[in-house]
């Protein structure tokens, strides 16, 4: 180790004297403490070591203590430069560890209670404050570690000690500080990091930092609060810039040109311990009290920066934080660098900071590791851009400062790009356009890698687009395959890219593929505020029953509308791509047809100017003239001939007029209605609305058409539902008319279990029925005469495990009613009978599911839903939900169910790829749970049907596969409710199987057996 | 612009007839509306109480009632015709019409062209009777069997100056399609043909050019302004084209334009007899002048629809206001002088037939093959 100079220039020999008198020394104070009786004489005998060492005011002490004042004025005071050479031997001797080791165990435990503070300030504490800061820590820390006590020594009393001088001299004293500068003068010249490595040195800075940053670890809970890792990090952070920055000042004052590198120990230090602390999970502390100051920097080289002058920018920033950088180079720890890096970029991020300010920030900080070193350039390329999930304004800087590679300038003059941003967007695109991606990613990571590609591809011009490779191909592909999905927000994000790349192609031919109507693209995709929504939402579902699935598709209108942009897009999306590119290359005819574009309409303006001057004079003021011929169509009258209007293609006109009446006509159910029904289905479900429909106007033919086939199927289901199910799997049909096939009978299902009758009074039937619509759960209308109807309360648990019900009860009849507000007058409880409904449909649940059911997994030609009409196959399975609601509490529920849960169990549905058709399968399963009496689960398990119970257990671990697992959030969300659905279900059964173990004993029922079927454990 | 008002309702509804109305007229002074039907009832109506004073079956079933005309120069006098080519002339009694008609004639064939009636200009009456006795020196004066002054007496009533003014005496002729593409001209008190255009007579050159206009589809005899008195007749044909013809040279036409591509269905001549609108099977509405100096007729503005068809047209007598029935069930008012669009009325539900404004024009009504006949009430006289 080399031996520093500070001191006097002293001979070896006369030091080797010098330290074996300090060892006599130590022994001496060691062995007059061990039979010291009273406090006194300890302190006595450290003041006779410590006043030779450092400076000490002995009448302090000799006032506290004058029994032994005069051996303490009678020591004698050595003078500066002796006392300097005796502290230099007495730090690099053994005798300094054995002295430390006996204050530390044998002092405290027994005699630095007692010591008066300003006996313990000055020959106690001194030792440790004026001792080296690195060597002191190396002795304390490792004694924090101890633990319980022995006869011997207290170890609590230790420990607080030892608590207590780390905050005061790393904290108090700036202990940290002077270890900065130590390092630094001991590892100062020529070498370099490789060479510093390879020393010992290398190994004492890094044991140095690990033991100063894992303080707050070994501190107890009962330490001082500033040696909390929280506060003690920051403090030491600051500390440890503050000698970086002075280190750098000393470095830069003399050595002028930027680019020598004088690697020197202070950076390594102060590199390792922030190294330590990102790992140990505080990298955010060590911007915090900078980012005032990158502020401040930037705030006063505005206008340097207005002017583009990064080389006086450079020179300003360079000068008062150079340091961040050296740290940064300093820093070899991969993993505490990204830590570090997204940190910052995190904290920018909130800061508001401009995109200027931010690639400064990155530039000063990063910019030479990113040239020289690979890792960092890995950090920001693959992990920032592709596997992280930043803010947008982050991606923004990351894309700037590492993709883009020089400032942000508001011009738009285009710097030549290097063929790393070429790579980069070519890796972006290609995982961008993965299906697969598409399909497993979560939504976040989608929305920020397409921005990425996104605001990468606003970047780049058109001649850049067609020379990188597979770029163009790539991106049809991804747009494709996302404007297929079902998922509104993925179809954003595959329209916002085509819109990105239009206008790259040709700025003046956007192409506008959905509703995005403003100029600029929101990349965040709304995803801040749907998080934020969600989680309200998840909050309120536990009380909802009714699913998400199914409150976004209800909406008929809504889906079609979706469904046929997505038919739309998906055939326009890339004709409307290419043509874009072609009328780039026409562009020479281009301005001639807009000249005469412009004549034409300068002519049509004229005339109209004219046209109005001459009207407007005339006391004759025209009436609306508008007129439609909504009157003049002949009606059709005969079903016969309106699916015969229907089958006429070349007559728009017949077939719009023939589904105004069609409905009507079919609601009339005239006798020949179950004979045409067949002929019409098919009619309906052919025409093509939106070649028929005069513009604007589709989407009302459309409805008019799904509620002609609603009311068919509902006026005679069997005969419709006949031909519907054949047609569903007929290579004959589309996409569209399948999912019109599904639609209508989802639709129609529901209209069929809610047909309204109003009925005179049912109140007082013996048996109670189930096809009933109040549910069983809710407690039956019997009670005295004029009760109030039953009211769920809401359960104030976050999970509703029952139903509670209150109704309003009339006051007895001796009861005496006081208060004067009329509200309580008995008048109130008489209500009018409800309107009774009665579902109709159990009776056609079979014809509805089953042959929908059959054919689901037949791949045959032009059918194919379980791979490529993932789409047709969610709804047909939400349709089957549907259903299954429909029937809830019926007795055909039980055996739909069974077949229902075959159908979900199998490989291709439970586990399918899109996360919209596990939806719907959650969905599926949701209802079934619902859809099933408790009564006929228990019945189930009596009579071990297995189909049930194991499709229930199956339900169950599913579900929870799916919350663990699946990476769309909505299907967790949906998977939880699930759960929930199948525990209040096992409650329910549960409770029946208990009624009716008591009401009949024949059937006995261990409880074991209820355990084991319907609530397995999840440990089993 | 806010948004303009919407077009009015029908002020009446005629409803009585059991077919389609195929034409209707105002009585010059009286309040009195006579509308035909395709079953052969001819109606009479009161237009202030709007229900129906008299009633008979003017025409067989088979033929029904085609046209039913008045005129000022005819007095109380209402001309119908059938559809097999018999017209008949009704007098207006009181109550009603005359048990018979007053006489009955049967003119050439069975055709689709409405009889029209002369038109003449209340200015030139003065000149008229000269001029006609001069044209039609042994016959025209039998027609002068009405009471001038009872007429007038009526007129008063009505405090209507320009009808007052009228004389009740005119040439009592009528203008109708005959055989071969011709126009005739026909006596009303005799019931004879007086005239035929192209005449007879040189039919053989002329023969060929009518037979490639097809049959004569609209007709409208009126008497221009200083023509001395001399009778004008135009003529639509099947092709689309509109001849003009004077009765001084029934050989040639004065002029020959063609303004439609399909049948010309109306005929109208307006009031100062200067120019007129036309209507065709095409989905065109001519409105042209009439230069009788030249002997031309040029289109002073076209409109084109967007339906087809137009089965009747009238200029009201202040030449303000036109209106057209067409076969998409609607009514459309135009501005006379420029031609731009008014109001479409939308009351019919079938195809209209007719329309026509009345004498002090006040009124308008349409009839059409929903059985119905109404009554509008639009852009009041401001007088």
């Amino acid at each position: 180790m080399a031996k520093d100079d500070d001191g006097t220039v002293s001979s070896p020999l006369a030091e080797v004297e010098l330290e074996t008198l300090i060892l006599q020394k130590v022994e001496e104070v060691s062995s007059q403490i061990d039979s010291a009786k009273h406090v006194d004489q300890v302190i006595c005998a450290l003041h006779s070591l410590a006043v030779r060492l450092f400076p000490i005011d002995s009448s302090s002490i000799c006032g506290i203590f004058p029994t032994i004042s005069s051996k303490v004025l009678a020591a004698k005071v050595p003078s500066d430069s002796e006392r300097d050479e005796w502290r230099h031997v007495f730090y690099h001797s053994a005798a300094s560890p054995a002295m430390y080791r006996m204050l530390i165990y044998n002092v405290t435990s027994h005699w630095l209670s007692s010591f008066p503070p300003i006996a313990r300030k000055q020959v106690y504490d001194s030792f440790f404050i004026e001792g080296p800061s690195t060597e002191i820590i190396q002795i304390l820390v490792p004694a924090l570690k101890q633990n319980g006590s022995t006869d011997k020594f207290n170890f609590e009393a230790i420990r607080l000690n030892i608590e207590r001088l780390l905050v005061l001299c790393l904290l108090e004293k700036e202990g940290v500080h002077h270890m900065v500068s130590k390092f630094d003068l001991q590892f100062a010249g020529g070498r370099n990091v490789g060479e510093l490595l390879k020393t010992d040195g290398s190994l004492i800075i890094s044991r140095a930092a690990q033991f100063l940053v894992s303080i707050p670890d070994r501190a107890t809970l009962k330490a001082l609060p500033l040696l909390s890792s929280h506060s003690f990090i920051r403090r030491i952070v600051i500390q440890l810039l503050n000698g970086a920055e002075e280190r750098t000042l000393e470095l830069y004052s003399s050595v002028d040109t930027s680019d020598a590198t004088p690697v020197d120990g202070s950076y390594f230090f102060v590199g390792e311990a922030f190294s330590r602390i990102c790992r140990r999970g505080s990298a955010g502390e060590i911007f915090l009290k900078d980012m005032q100051l990158f502020n401040l920097q930037f705030q006063n080289n505005c206008c340097c920066l207005c002017n583009h002058m990064p080389i006086c920018v450079h020179r300003e920033i360079q000068l008062s934080m150079k340091y961040y950088a050296r740290i940064m180079e300093a820093m070899k720890d991969q993993y505490a660098v990204e830590r570090l890096s997204e940190t910052l970029l995190r904290q920018l991020s909130t800061k508001n900071t401009s995109e200027i300010e931010a690639y400064w920030v990155l530039w000063v900080l990063f910019n030479r590791c990113f040239k020289h070193e690979n890792s960092l350039r890995a950090i920001f390329v693959e992990k920032f851009l592709i596997w992280k999930v930043f803010p947008v304004c982050c991606l923004r800087w990351i894309i700037q400062f590492s993709v883009l590679e020089h400032a942000p300038n508001n011009e738009g003059s285009t710097y030549p790009k290097t063929k790393n941003f070429f790579d980069v967007v070519q890796r972006l695109v290609i995982v961008w356009s993965k299906r697969d991606f598409v399909q497993s990613a979560h939504v976040e990571q989608q929305a920020y890698i397409t921005a990425a590609v996104g605001l990468c591809l606003e970047k780049m011009t058109n001649e850049e687009l067609e020379t990188t490779k597979d770029l163009l191909s790539s991106i049809l592909q991804g747009v494709s395959c996302r404007l297929e999905s079902p998922i509104h927000l993925i179809r954003k994000m595959g329209s916002s890219i085509a819109l990105a790349f239009s206008r790259v192609v040709d700025p003046a031919n956007p192409v506008y593929l959905e509703d995005i109507c403003c100029g600029n693209i929101d990349w965040e995709f709304g995803l801040v505020s749907l998080a934020k929504k969600q989680q309200e939402a998840y909050k309120i579902s536990t009380d909802n029953a009714e699913l998400k699935i199914s409150k976004s598709d209800k909406d008929p209108a809504y889906f079609n509308k979706k469904h046929k942009n997505i038919k739309d897009n998906e055939k326009n999306s890339k004709i409307q791509i290419l043509e874009a590119r072609k009328s780039v290359l026409d562009e020479s005819i281009g301005p001639e047809l807009r000249n005469n574009d412009h004549i034409d309409a300068k002519y049509v303006s004229d005339v109209d100017s004219n046209h109005s001057e001459s009207t407007s004079d005339s006391s004759l003021q025209p009436y609306d003239l508008s007129d439609d011929d909504g009157d003049l169509q002949n009606r059709f009258s005969q079903l016969a001939d309106v699916s015969a209007a229907l089958r006429k293609s070349d007559d728009p006109d017949g077939i719009t007029r023939a589904l105004d009446v069609t409905e009507k006509l079919i609601r009339a159910s005239p006798d020949e209605l179950p004979h045409s029904s067949g002929d019409l289905v098919q009619a309906l479900v052919s025409v093509r609305c939106n070649d028929v429909a005069v513009e604007g106007h589709e989407d009302s033919t459309e409805e008019r058409r799904q509620r002609a086939l609603i009311a068919l199927i509902v006026s005679c289901p069997f005969e419709s539902l006949h031909v519907l199910t054949k047609l569903l799997y007929s290579p004959k049909v589309d996409i569209s008319q399948r999912i019109l096939i599904i639609d209508v009978m989802s639709e129609a299902a529901q209209e069929l279990a809610d047909t309204t009758f109003v009925t005179v009074d049912q109140s007082r039937s013996l048996i109670s029925s189930v096809s009933e619509n109040q549910q069983w759960f809710i407690p039956s209308r019997h009670g005295p005469l004029g009760a109030g109807p039953w009211k769920e309360v809401e359960e104030v648990g976050v999970l509703s495990w029952s139903h509670r019900y209150e109704r309003v009860l009339p006051s007895r009849p001796g009861q005496v009613k006081k208060g004067k507000s009329r509200r309580w007058s008995l008048g109130k409880t008489r209500e009018s009978p409800p309107n009774q409904t009665k579902n109709r449909f159990p009776l056609y649940a079979a014809a509805f599911m089953l042959p929908a059911m059959q054919g689901y997994d037949k791949k045959s030609h032009g059918v194919d839903f379980v791979n490529r009409d993932f789409i047709v196959l969610g709804k047909l399975i939400h349709l089957l939900g549907i259903c299954m609601k429909c029937i809830a509490m019926h007795p055909e529920a039980s055996s739909m169910a069974s077949h229902l849960l075959d159908m979900l169990r199998s490989r291709e549905i439970a586990h399918h790829a899109e996360a919209y058709v596990r939806r719907s399968a959650l969905f599926a399963a949701s209802s079934i749970l619902t859809a099933l009496h408790p009564s006929y689960v228990a019945s189930a398990l009596i009579e071990g049907n297995q189909e049930i119970s194991n499709g229930l257990e199956w339900i169950r671990t599913w579900a929870f596969h799916i919350t663990e697992s699946d990476p769309d959030t909505e299907c967790s969300t949906m998977a939880m409710r699930c759960l929930q659905l199948h525990a209040e279900m096992a409650l329910q059964t549960s409770r029946a199987l208990e009624t009716a173990g008591s009401s009949s004993h024949r059937v006995s029922i261990s409880p074991s057996m209820i355990k084991d079927i319907i609530i397995p454990p999840s440990t089993r | 612009m806010s948004a303009k008002r919407p077009p009015p309702d029908p002020i009446a509804v005629l409803r009585g007839h059991r077919s389609s109305v195929m034409d209707a007229c105002f009585h010059p002074s009286r309040p009195l509306l006579f509308t035909g039907a395709t079953d052969g009832e001819l109606r009479v109506w009161d237009t202030v109480q709007h229900r129906t004073l008299y009633s008979t079956w003017a025409h067989s079933g088979a033929a029904g009632v085609y046209s039913v005309a008045t005129s000022p120069s005819l007095g109380d006098t209402v001309v119908s015709q059938g559809r097999d080519g018999i017209c008949k002339c009704w007098v207006i009694e009181e109550g009603g019409l005359s048990r018979n008609p007053l006489i009955t004639f049967r003119t050439s064939a069975y055709h689709f062209c409405k009889l029209s009636l002369v038109k003449i200009l209340s200015c030139i009456m003065e000149t008229h009777q000269n001029s006609c006795q001069e044209l039609l020196p042994e016959k025209a004066e039998a027609g002068l069997n009405f009471d001038q002054h009872e007429s007038v007496n009526v007129a008063c009533k009505e405090k209507s100056v320009q009808v007052s003014s009228l004389p009740t005496y005119g040439p009592r002729m009528m203008a109708t399609a005959g055989e071969k593409a011709e126009v005739e001209l026909w006596h009303l008190n005799e019931g004879k043909r007086i005239m035929c255009f192209p005449h007879s007579s040189n039919s053989g050159c002329t023969g060929n050019s009518a037979k490639q206009k097809g049959l004569c589809m609209a007709v409208q005899a009126f008497v221009p302004p200083k023509s001395h008195g001399f009778l004008n007749i135009l003529s639509g044909y099947e092709d689309g084209s509109m001849l003009l013809w004077d009765a001084r040279n029934p050989g040639n036409p004065l002029c020959s334009v063609k303004h439609h591509s399909e049948a010309v269905l109306s005929l109208t001549v307006d009031a100062f007899c200067n120019g007129g609108i036309s209507a065709s099977a095409d989905n065109k509405i001519i409105i042209y002048t009439l230069d009788y100096q030249t002997g031309s007729s040029s289109v002073k503005k076209e409109i084109t629809l967007n339906r087809a068809g137009i089965s009747g047209t009238s200029v009201r007598a202040d030449c303000k206001i036109a209106a057209t029935a067409g076969w998409d069930h609607r009514i459309r008012i135009y501005n006379y002088r420029k031609g731009s669009a008014l109001a479409v009325l939308k009351y019919h539900s079938a195809s209209c037939n007719a329309v026509s404004f009345s004498a002090d024009c006040k009124l308008m009504v349409s009839c059409s093959e929903d059985a119905t006949s109404a009554l509008w009430e639009l852009y009041p006289p401001s007088a």
